[in-house]
């Protein structure tokens, strides 16, 4: 008798677990829809806009990778809630497209996925919530243990670190290894050369 | 075995092992050690009846890992390896000597330089939130050097001219009124210096126990607010530490000093001696959180640390209490100055039933901190303390939690009654609490002091458990004294190393009181302690009379409500010696009094030195809630008179020694170091300073999903062909 019912229930508990499994990205996928909207009117009125009403956060900037064709709606705070529906702005570091390291995480499985292909040199566009966009071109590709690691702030000029887990496609999260792209801003980078030593 | 049981074991085994990795990925010490756990799991999987794809894809994940477990190891090395130049290493004693309800302590930090070249030390370190610090010294081989208080910004020059000329000289400065730096220049290659600090404090009388602690680290705090752009290119900006300035903690970079690596070792060892003297019988002695050692020798009882030192990381506190029928009920003392008279009253009001009828239902809302500064033992505590909290209330209670790290979360939309259900989802809620983020207090606060119109007939209390790791603490006071309206906020200090200062004037701002947890055990007793000040009635109305003298100044100034156990102590500023001396109140509507004469007065010395400092503090709180500009300023020049007059540190004053002959020659280089100091006990350094959790466990729910289906239609299949 037990053993006639097994198949069933594998079948069963290895369903919801597929379902569960396949609404992360799902809803990783949907929220960036719905956060659209709130830039745009983030953009209109200059404040910050609530993407749903229960939401405990908002759009702060959007960065757009064009040569992989990836762009996201960054969200206030890095915790696992704000993470679920985009990347998320540390609080504390400077913010995107401002002076100072601005410090942005992702899930790498969802929205960071594509910070796989990321190679020095690229062009990343961050976008700010006044409307105005700054060009970043990526200084740096690393693997650090967030463990002992801590990220470092530049110093100079305006600077974004885009920071995901590493491996990309180990199998459980939580793991203490990260990836961390740093990219500085177009023009600091222009006005440091220019200036006298 | 055929390959069906095999499949339901492997299943079974896999889905067990990677539930348990993921579950509490900072229980393990090493995660590498958790990933070797789950290998073998695995591999055993990989080589079982799987499809070969399945098998192929397992396989490919397996090495992958390896390679990254293997850079893992790789970069930690790369990472450790940082500090190259060999800093100045310290080590402390201290000496508490307590005499009736004052004690007067001296901090030896002696600084050794094991380099090469000449060293400056730069050590952040704690002292008592209520800290008198009046004496500083310099202790090198040959001399001894007696510290001045100067403005802190002369102070300050004073120390950089002396440095630069290569003299040796100290500055010893506050930057909260329970967080001090010492800066210590020139300290030769190879040789020793020590800075003695004496600062003299009270000793907390609550519910017949007295206790002193010594704070011995400044756990990392928490700083809100955007960096401030004049730091950009100057790393560290005004301060040496971890974090920079921000608009909203402008001295951020000056109250974190950076923190070492717990798996590196403890530093900073401390020596700690107490002569207790209490002026009563002792019953029992107990020191919490430290083994100790009594001796007994002509009258005094010396306590001392059982292992000779310990690393500076978590508070020493000392609790005794006195023999039955010898409890001190009231002490005065005073002490003459030229034609100034001081006095200090300490009064432990009857502690009687109030006559009253049932007290009013209690509006109670709890707000837990769980920021990832609580991570680990402190969690523990404050969910522990949590629960026995719900369980304690009436049916007719009203009650709700909140939770706060970077985020705010509320329980309930409105409080609600505390019955069974009501107590069961929240109980449930409490204990399913996970630490993460930072410690944003503000939004809690605020949270926690709205909407009070709806609960007018209820006594609204506001209990906050947290470890109080925050640099923005003026802000949150200006919050609490602002929103208050009818609330009192009482709170709990959580952990081995809390921000006293922040527990004892954001529940003076609340009007509520003050209380420790330090680890499990003493959560149950402190509790209790805990609710029947919340449960009985305030002392009100409290006054001062003394005939036949003049009181100039007397500090606090309204003596605000006292809850049950806890004593009256104002010190005292008089025109001429006195003779008697009343204390009255209401308890209630019963109205009592204390009457003192000239035979219960002591002279001593040092009741000044209160006086000045409960001043001192009195100006910094008036500071709050004024925005005239030019009164902030007064409020400054006044601070600055009283503590010049009773060589007092203040946050506008400093203690500064310098040495007259150079030392070090100006062709010879000085480096300057700030000194790390240790995680606070029992703090998980990962979930202070780590990354935020950058992946989902999607890919690893549809593996499992996949294979267990797959496994379910395997088994059939075969049963089908047999």
């Amino acid at each position: 008798m037990m053993l006639r019912l097994l198949p069933l229930l594998l079948f069963v508990v290895g369903m919801s677990q597929f379902a569960i499994g396949a609404w992360i990205p799902a809803k990783a996928a949907l929220a960036q829809v719905l956060l659209e909207r709130a830039w745009q009117n983030t953009n209109k009125r200059g404040e910050r806009v609530r993407p749903w009403p229960w939401a405990d956060t908002w759009p702060v900037a959007r960065i757009t990778l064009p040569r992989l064709g990836a762009s996201w709606i960054v969200l206030s705070g890095a915790s696992g809630r704000t993470l679920a529906f985009g990347p998320g702005h540390t609080d504390g570091s400077a913010l995107p497209g401002e002076r100072g390291a601005a410090i942005v995480s992702g899930h790498r499985d969802t929205h960071f996925a594509s910070l796989r292909a990321l190679r020095v040199a690229d062009e990343i566009l961050v976008e700010r919530t006044d409307g105005t966009q700054i060009r970043y071109r990526v200084d740096e590709l690393r693997v650090v243990d967030s463990r002992s690691a801590r990220l470092r702030d530049p110093g100079i000029g305006r600077s974004l670190l885009l920071v995901t887990c590493w491996p990309f496609d180990a199998v459980t999260s939580g793991g203490p290894l990260r990836f961390v792209a740093s990219a500085s801003a177009h023009d600091d980078r222009l006005a440091m050369n220019d200036s006298p030593r | 075995m055929n390959h069906r049981t095999a499949l339901i074991a492997m299943a079974a085994a896999l889905c067990v092992a990677c539930f348990e990795s993921s579950q509490k990925p900072r229980d393990a010490a090493d995660p590498s050690m958790r990933l070797a756990s789950a290998l073998p799991v695995l591999e055993a999987a990989a080589e079982g009846a799987l499809t070969s794809e399945t098998k192929q894809r397992l396989r490919e994940q397996l090495s992958e890992w390896k390679r990254s477990a293997k850079s893992g190891t790789l970069l930690l090395r790369e990472h450790g390896a940082g500090e190259l130049v060999a800093g100045p290493t310290l080590a402390t004693k201290v000496e508490i000597d307590i005499s009736g309800p004052l004690a007067r302590s001296r901090v030896s930090q002696r600084f050794h330089n094991p380099g090469d070249t000449w060293a400056e030390g730069i050590y952040v370190f704690p002292l008592p939130d209520d800290a008198a610090v009046d004496h500083m010294r310099i202790r090198t081989r040959t001399r001894v050097l007696e510290g001045q208080i100067q403005e802190k910004e002369e102070a300050r020059k004073t120390y950089e001219r002396a440095k630069s000329e290569g003299r040796h000289a100290s500055l010893v400065a506050q930057e909260r009124p329970n967080v001090f730096t010492t800066h210590i220049a020139n300290i030769g290659p190879g040789s020793e210096i020590t800075v003695e600090i004496e600062y003299q404090q009270s000793i907390r009388l609550d519910g017949g126990e007295s206790s002193l602690r010594f704070p011995m680290v400044v756990g990392p705090r928490y700083v809100p607010g955007e960096p401030l752009s004049e730091g950009v290119g100057a790393p560290g900006g005004s301060g040496r530490g971890w974090a920079r300035d921000t608009d909203r903690v402008p001295d951020a970079s000056r109250v974190t000093p950076p923190v070492r690596r717990p798996r590196f070792g403890p530093i900073n060892p401390v020596e700690i001696t107490v002569d207790l003297a209490p002026g009563f019988e002792v019953d029992e002695i107990t020191s919490p959180y430290h083994d100790i050692v009594i001796d007994e020798a002509g009258g005094v009882t010396r306590v001392r640390l059982a292992e000779g030192t310990v690393p500076a990381d978590r508070d020493f506190v000392l609790r005794w209490t006195a023999a039955p029928g010898s409890e001190p009920d009231a002490a005065l003392f005073g002490e003459t100055l030229g034609d100034d008279h001081y006095a200090l009253v300490m009064v432990v009001p009857p502690n009687e039933p109030n006559g009253l009828a049932e007290p009013p239902p209690r509006e109670v809302v709890f707000v837990i901190d769980t920021s990832g500064s609580m991570a680990g033992a402190s969690l523990d505590q404050a969910k522990s303390a949590l629960v026995l909290a719900l369980e304690r209330l009436r049916p007719d209670d009203r009650f709700n939690v909140i939770e706060f790290n970077s985020e705010t979360t509320v329980l309930f939309p409105v409080a609600l009654h505390a019955d069974t259900r009501n107590l069961r989802r929240a109980i449930d809620y409490v204990r399913g609490l996970e630490s993460q983020g930072g410690t944003r207090i503000l939004p809690a606060i605020r949270v926690a002091l709205a909407h009070q119109h709806a609960s007018r007939s209820f006594l609204r209390q506001v209990v906050f458990l947290t470890d109080g790791s925050v640099a923005n603490e003026q802000e949150l006071f200006e919050a609490i004294r602002r929103d208050l309206g009818e609330s009192r906020l009482f709170t709990v200090g959580i952990g081995s190393a809390p921000n006293s200062h922040f527990m004892r004037k954001a529940a003076q701002f609340g009007r509520g009181s003050f209380s420790h947890i330090g680890k499990p055990e003493e959560v149950s007793e402190k509790m209790e302690r805990l609710f029947r000040k919340l449960e009985s009635v305030v002392l009100r109305d409290i006054t001062i009379e003394i005939p036949g003298a003049e009181i100039l100044e007397q500090y606090p100034a309204r003596i605000s409500d006292l809850y049950l156990g806890e004593p009256i102590v104002v010190a005292l500023k008089l025109d001429d010696a006195f003779d008697r001396l009343t204390v009255a109140g209401r308890t209630g509507n019963t109205p009592w009094r204390i009457e003192l004469d000239r035979d219960d007065v002591k002279e001593r010395r040092g009741v000044h030195v209160q006086w000045a400092r409960s001043k001192i503090a009195a100006l910094m709180d008036a500071r709050l809630g004024v925005h005239d500009e030019r009164t902030l300023d007064e409020l400054r020049e006044e601070t600055v008179d009283v503590a010049l007059a009773h060589h007092l540190v203040s946050a506008y004053t400093s203690l500064v020694a310098v040495d007259v002959t150079p030392e070090r020659r100006n062709y010879e280089a000085l480096r300057s170091h700030a000194l790390a100091t240790n995680l606070p006990a029992g703090w998980d350094f990962g979930a202070v300073f780590g990354m935020a959790q950058t992946a989902t466990n999607a890919g690893l729910r549809i593996a499992i999903g996949l294979l267990l289906i797959v496994s379910g239609c395997f088994i059939r299949m075969t049963r089908e062909i047999e």
